[in-house]
């Protein structure tokens, strides 16, 4: 693997751009909030994005959804690392991997609610680059001008971590000189009515691995990262994608595999492929959903898997579980590791679940990170988990 | 760096639609055949336990039906292969089952419905009835859904030196949406292909990626309208272009595609 990560942002209830996020993170601030969306009266929590509802000059591309990838291109150096890059080797050598599992399905959403006399969608929702699951990809190119091949991965929760090992593959093989790789998903009454349904909210802030925990919250944020074969960029951070590992469950459409194989393949999958043993990875930014049944398995996993001095953690509770964009989420904050040095603790974490027996506290700490890790499990079974390495 | 040539050999293929139910039926539909009277009501493939397909939404039907006719075709056991589906319009009768409960006072959605909402169902229900454990990948790419997918396929094929299954399946869309996403047809396809260098027979195709040069998507050579309305609508039955590509007896023949804006993508018969 030979992939680097020029550059990298966030847009999350716990920070719109990576200075915030850093802050919230060393602060143990939290972006959850009680559920307010509209027409939704769940008691739940939730981690929205308030500077989204500012977007609002998208015209025919409008929706929530795309309204939140806007504006997580619009923070740090996103658009100028790009525009230089499309400058200097043509946009049609650009590629696009987005990941997602709502796409605009907020949109779809409000359009019936405001369905004309006759039950068809009236004219300013006739927009069918936005009513369709590959929207988030169609947008971006339309607003970054990237011209080279764009790809939507909707694997759930999944999605936004399997868009770096399809980045890679276009590189290795010149398809693309760089790829802008990107999560995004938007709270709509669709997931959180769809995970109440199954039982899975909690009505209280989430704690990830803790015994008492009762459920997840919802969230919704973007997330991009700029990607090069290595080498061939000035502008590297010192960071470099050093693995994936893909797999499936092969058990059941919403629970997790009982002794979570398939998440054991695509760990062990990435540290091959990364050409590394467990205990050269520094730390882990787990799935960690709050939900019983994940950290159980996950937990377990680690503890069988990885010795005691890998530090874990779940950074969930400052965001909630942001779905199709969780997996580039959580890689952020798993790559910025290597930057910082700044390991963030698993908040809300008061007594481990008394079943699992591994390396995670509540406590931020400092560590100098030469590898890390991130786990993204998704519906249906799919995993995926990411390597990322400095290089001096 | 440019573009490498990707190549591969085509294993098997499985096909389901409204007027033919095998590869071997559609080839004849392709060849000039007339459309059958009768059509087709929705596949219901045994390899999903009955429990289970009875609640499987068409677009899971569909693929898990074309991706099982692929696998059973040459013989091949499912679990071996990597997958990736692609559908352009996705789950429509669940997206529009969603937004009118959601619109509604009660806003209480089925738990087995909204986890079939999922892009990635046919994914899951496909892993899960084979006890396939490799990776399985959705996507999604509108109209160019098509291309894109050959070209996961084919570099996930190379990369991982690794026999990949991509299966292609768009159903008819709602009443509310289909003014936007006008598909009135279902149809489903499958191909099976492994790394060059295996031993298994098959016809041998290669792709490159073609920077700033924009193609549309070719004409097909078939006469029978129902074929040629079908690849004009449905953006999975794009593949029909490759499928005439795969059936026609001239080695070197090749065709273009469009792959993005500003992308083509064209094979050619080895």
């Amino acid at each position: 693997m030979n992939v680097d990560i020029i550059d990298y942002e966030s847009c999350t209830a716990a920070g719109i751009n990576m200075s915030s996020l850093r802050e919230a993170l060393q602060q143990q601030q939290s972006g959850l909030i009680k559920n307010n969306l509209p027409y939704s009266e769940l008691d739940t929590w939730i981690g929205s994005v308030p500077d989204i509802d500012k977007v609002t000059d998208l015209k025919e591309w409008q929706s929530r959804n795309n309204a939140l990838a806007a504006l997580g291109l619009e923070q740090g150096t996103l658009r100028q690392t790009l525009t230089k890059l499309i400058n200097q080797y043509g946009s049609a050598r650009i590629g696009l991997v987005m990941g997602s599992s709502t796409s605009s399905i907020d949109r779809t959403e409000t359009a019936y609610t405001d369905l004309d006399d006759t039950g068809v969608l009236k004219p300013k929702y006739q927009q069918k680059q936005v009513h369709n699951p590959h929207a988030p990809s169609l947008f971006v190119s339309h607003y970054t001008g990237i011209e080279g091949p764009a790809l939507t991965i909707n694997t759930a929760c999944s999605s936004s971590a399997k868009v770096f090992a399809t980045a890679a593959r276009w590189l290795e093989f010149g398809i693309v000189d760089a790829v802008l790789v990107g999560g995004v998903d938007t709270l709509c009454l669709s997931v959180l009515h769809g995970f109440n349904s199954l039982q899975l909210l909690s009505s209280n802030p989430c704690k990830p691995f803790d015994q008492h925990r009762d459920g997840i919250n919802l969230g919704e944020a973007s997330g991009f990262a700029i990607l090069q074969r290595g080498g061939e960029s000035s502008n590297s951070k010192g960071i470099r994608l050093a693995g994936y590992g893909e797999s499936s469950d092969a058990y059941h459409m919403s629970h997790p595999h009982p002794e979570g194989l398939g998440a054991r393949m695509s760990m062990t999958q990435a540290l091959k492929r990364g050409n590394l043993n467990p205990s050269d990875i520094d730390y882990i930014n787990l799935h960690g959903t709050s939900s019983r049944a994940n950290d159980l398995i996950e937990g377990q996993l680690i503890s069988d898997l990885f010795p005691k001095t890998t530090v874990c953690s779940s950074t969930k509770a400052w965001m909630g579980h942001t779905l199709g964009a969780a997996g580039i989420t959580e890689a952020i904050i798993a790559m910025d590791s290597l930057l910082t040095g700044f390991i963030p603790g698993s908040m809300n974490l008061d007594s481990l679940d008394h079943a699992l027996d591994f390396s995670i506290q509540a406590q931020s700490s400092s560590k100098e990170c030469k590898h890390v890790m991130t786990n993204s499990f998704g519906f249906g079974g799919n995993n995926c988990t990411l390597l990322f390495s400095k290089v001096s | 760096m440019n573009a490498k040539k990707l190549t591969c050999k085509v294993a098997s293929i499985g096909a389901w639609g409204s007027y033919f139910d095998s590869w071997e039926a559609l080839q004849q539909l392709l060849s000039g055949s007339a459309t059958p009277d009768i059509r087709n009501k929705g596949p219901k493939p045994t390899i999903i336990p009955p429990n289970e397909r009875r609640r499987a939404p068409l677009p899971v039907r569909l693929a898990v039906e074309s991706s099982w006719q692929a696998t059973q075709a040459a013989n091949i056991s499912p679990e071996t292969l990597t997958c990736v589906f692609v559908s352009g319009l996705g789950d429509t009768d669940l997206t529009d089952y969603m937004c009118k409960v959601l619109a509604s006072e009660h806003k209480e959605l089925s738990p087995t419905k909204f986890h079939n909402s999922v892009h990635n169902a046919p994914a899951g229900y496909w892993t899960i009835s084979t006890k396939t454990m490799t990776a399985a990948n959705s996507v999604a790419g509108f109209n160019h859904s098509v291309s894109l997918t050959l070209l996961e396929a084919m570099i996930q094929c190379e990369s991982e030196n690794v026999p990949i299954m991509m299966t292609f399946y768009d159903a008819p869309v709602t009443s509310i949406l289909q003014p936007l996403l006008s598909n009135n047809e279902a149809f489903a396809f499958s191909i099976i292909i492994y790394p060059k260098s295996s031993d298994i027979n098959g016809i041998s195709i290669s792709a490159c990626v073609n920077s700033n040069e924009y193609k549309a998507w070719p004409t097909l050579h078939s006469t029978n309208s129902d074929i040629c309305s079908l690849y004009e609508e449905n953006p999975s039955a794009k593949i029909l272009c490759l499928a005439e590509l795969l059936t026609s007896k001239k080695d070197g023949a090749g065709i273009s595609m469009p792959l993005s804006a500003a992308t083509s993508l064209s094979f050619e018969r080895n």
